[in-house]
């Protein structure tokens, strides 16, 4: 059944999808929003049940029946994975992330000028064998007004000026940083001991009331402050303290009366014309029956894996994408990429840390081993990561947080937890990961998911520099925990896959790349792709806050081609 | 979604003897000392709601895994699991951990299992059966489920009294 054309068709409203929804519906223009989830309830999110929701992890329920499937290395047979972080909900990610806000490094939008031409690897002695690094097709400075945009709609908790190798910014956080935790304490006066830098970690989580004042949008709700219940990760906030887009942008977008949102609705081809143009997309209504939407543009605002999946979906039989939508470089699904987190641990007899008492984005961090902060000459890696303290936890989530020699059961064990479960923290090192031709996302030839469809083929391992980076940072969280004065330290040096990016990277090389700096195709001028996905490196930090600036720059792009809607 | 849905089942998945094993696990997993362990906290209550709802699925490993206890047992010591002594249930538990058992493969997926279940039944949230009275959660100084923390508490034990969730609040909340 065909639909009367609209002028934007939006696929996953997420996080980009909700922050796109409101910019351009509140333009006037006609936008259609598809999520393949449901709208949540503050009943389906928010109670503070551990079991529910760390134990049993009941908001992967709506992703269980999309998993990917995991391998290694082409040749393996890959493995159906269902604890991915995409959320397939109204608001997707953002209802359940922990809240680190953090722009990019200048240098992190410049790896292969500031990398490979300077000589850097070189003097690091690095071996970039396999990699694939280039330069994103736009600065930190392009990027600044709309971070700008991000962090006062959304309401950004931090204290600017501390972090002495953050970028320039023209304006403040709008909101002071969130109250001191013990853990942020230690850390940082463990860090000044070492003559680091620390500063705190900005969270997109409220210390105070918050309603984005002029000249930001002001139609969107005031939230009251956080309470510092520790319920973040995994859970929905149950104050709406947590910046999401379910709460903040989705109705405003919906009151405009010009965002047509379909929920439980899954898109699954994005069609084009014989002229190489985008005409709309074909999905599934919540009863399974396929329909038509038409649009003048398409903008993809799903999670990476899905990015991927969708063009690989939206091939042609014959003609330019016969390989896949936009695939006429052949880059859909390469270069993908993750952090490749390790851990340090530290157990205190003498002070109390009450590890439990949240958010676990009330951090405090250092850049010093971030980027391309430090002297690496000799070191045998580029690139760098945050260190900082991360945590919160309920008891039946802190059992495995044992230092080794300590047994994990039996009269042991209950001597061990009952007088160290509120006497322990964690440092968590996020080693960004360079873009590595091996790892990619293709369509599986095995999986299929409820609809039918392949699933997403995930092929992703940590290579040499990785593997450097990854221990060189661990060993940097261990001088600095022992640093707190904890009597016993520990930690988990092998790098876990977290927070993933790539699969349809910008670029200024249509022959390297999908989209340019407008997050716009190379190949097909109608259609948009807004998320981790067109990151072309990683950087040491969370990746949310420039997915939240791309889109708003996305968005002003958009609105800025006015033939298109004429 | 499954909001307290365990709290509505009453039906036990296990039998009267692989809950009598089961519970002379739990007991060395996390034993009854000076203060109480896993039997006193409810973890078998709160095992047997699982494997009657979320945890289904694993009811055939626990059924193969009870009896591979008692054949071990058996084998190695002469007697059932549970009529051995602690020091003898104990070497028992570790070749299951070690998976160091000859007949059953999947001993120590089984014992990992059975050792996050009888720790979840000790600190869950008390609605899915154990954690009796929060006793699990007094036991390592957690106040439950508060609804936010005042003061930051650096370096001071916290002295609320120990909370759950409460499902009909949170509807509103």
């Amino acid at each position: 059944m065909a639909q009367s054309i609209a002028d934007v068709c939006i696929v996953g409203v997420g996080c980009t999808g909700g922050i796109l929804a409101k910019e351009l519906s509140s333009s006037g223009l006609k936008v259609v929003g598809f999520e393949r989830g449901p709208a949540p309830k503050k009943i389906d999110y928010a109670p503070r049940d551990s079991i529910r929701f760390l134990v049993r992890t009941e908001q992967l329920e709506w992703v269980r029946h999309e998993p990917t499937t995991t391998r290694k290395k082409a040749g393996e047979a890959a493995r159906l994975q269902y604890r991915t972080s995409p959320l397939n909900v109204l608001g997707g990610a953002l209802l359940h992330w922990t809240g680190q806000v953090s722009r990019y490094l200048p240098g992190d939008f410049k790896l292969y000028t500031n990398e490979i031409l300077s000589g850097n690897a070189e003097r690091a002695g690095a071996d970039l064998t396999g990699y694939d690094i280039i330069d994103w097709p736009l600065s930190y400075d392009d990027l600044e007004p709309y971070y700008e945009r991000f962090e006062w709609e959304f309401g950004v908790s931090g204290h600017a000026g501390t972090n002495p190798f953050a970028g320039p910014r023209k304006r403040g956080y709008p909101l002071p940083p969130l109250r001191h935790s013990a853990r942020m304490e230690l850390f940082a006066e463990a860090c000044k001991q070492l003559g680091y830098h620390p500063y705190d970690t900005p969270a997109g989580i409220l210390s105070q009331p918050y309603r984005p004042p002029p000249p930001f949008d002001t139609r969107i709700r005031e939230r009251p402050a956080c309470v510092y219940c520790g319920h973040c990760n995994f859970y929905g906030c149950h104050v709406h303290a947590k910046a999401a887009t379910l709460y903040t942008t989705i109705p405003v977008a919906v009151e405009t009366g010009n965002f047509d949102l379909r929920t439980n609705c899954k898109v699954f081809r994005v069609n084009s014309d014989s002229a190489g143009q985008v005409t709309g997309v074909s999905y599934f209504d919540p009863d399974g029956q396929v329909h038509e939407q038409r649009a003048r543009v398409v903008i993809l605002c799903a999670f990476m894996f899905e990015h991927v999946r969708l063009l690989l979906l939206s091939k042609t039989d014959t003609g330019r994408f016969a390989k896949g939508l936009a695939n006429t470089s052949g880059y859909v699904g390469r270069n993908i990429l993750a952090h490749g987190d390790v851990r340090a641990m530290g157990l205190f007899g003498a002070f109390i840390i009450n590890g439990f008492i949240g958010p676990g984005s009330a951090a405090m961090r250092i850049d010093d081993f971030n980027g391309n902060n430090f002297d690496h000459a000799g070191l045998g890696f580029i690139r760098g990561g945050t260190i900082g303290t991360s945590g919160d936890g309920t008891p039946v989530t802190r059992i495995d947080v044992l230092p080794p020699g300590v047994r994990s059961w039996g009269q042991e064990f209950k001597k061990y937890y009952t007088r160290y479960y509120t006497r322990t923290m964690d440092l968590n090192m996020q080693p960004e990961t360079l873009p590595h031709k091996a790892n990619r996302v293709d369509l599986d030839p095995r999986h299929r998911d409820r609809w039918g469809l392949p699933l997403p083929r995930v092929t992703f391992d940590f290579h040499q520099n990785e593997h450097r980076l990854q221990k060189f940072m661990a060993g940097v969280g261990e001088k600095i925990m022992s640093a707190t004065g904890a009597d016993k330290v520990w930690t988990e040096g092998k790098g876990r896959p977290n927070r993933w990016a790539g699969g349809t990277r910008m670029g200024a090389d249509p022959k390297s790349s999908i989209v340019n700096e407008h997050c716009q195709t190379h190949d097909v001028p109608n259609l948009f792709i807004v998320g981790s996905s067109v990151f072309p490196s990683m950087s040491g930090y969370p990746p949310t806050a420039t997915i939240a600036a791309l889109s708003y720059r996305t968005a002003e792009y958009i609105l800025s081609q006015k033939q298109w809607f004429a | 979604m499954n909001s307290n849905k365990n709290k509505r089942q009453s039906s036990k998945a296990l039998t009267r003897t692989e809950a009598r094993t089961l519970e002379a696990i739990a007991e060395r997993i996390f034993p009854k000392t000076d203060t109480p362990g896993a039997v006193e906290a409810g973890a078998l209550d709160y095992i047997n709601l699982a494997l009657a709802g979320d945890y289904a699925k694993l009811l055939p490993l626990y059924r193969r895994g009870l009896r591979a206890v008692d054949r071990h047992a058996r084998r190695k010591l002469g007697a059932k699991f549970m009529h051995l002594d602690a020091e003898q249930k104990d070497v028992i538990l570790a070749d299951f951990e070690a998976g160091e058992v000859s007949d059953f493969k999947p001993a120590a997926e089984f014992f990992k299992t059975v050792r996050y279940h009888v720790l979840e039944g000790v600190f869950c949230e008390p609605q899915y059966g154990g954690n009796k009275d929060m006793m699990g959660w007094r036991l390592v100084n957690f106040p439950g489920q508060q609804f936010g923390y005042p003061d930051p508490y650096i370096n001071e034990r916290v002295d609320l009294p120990p909370i759950a969730v409460d499902y009909e609040a949170a509807e509103e909340d």
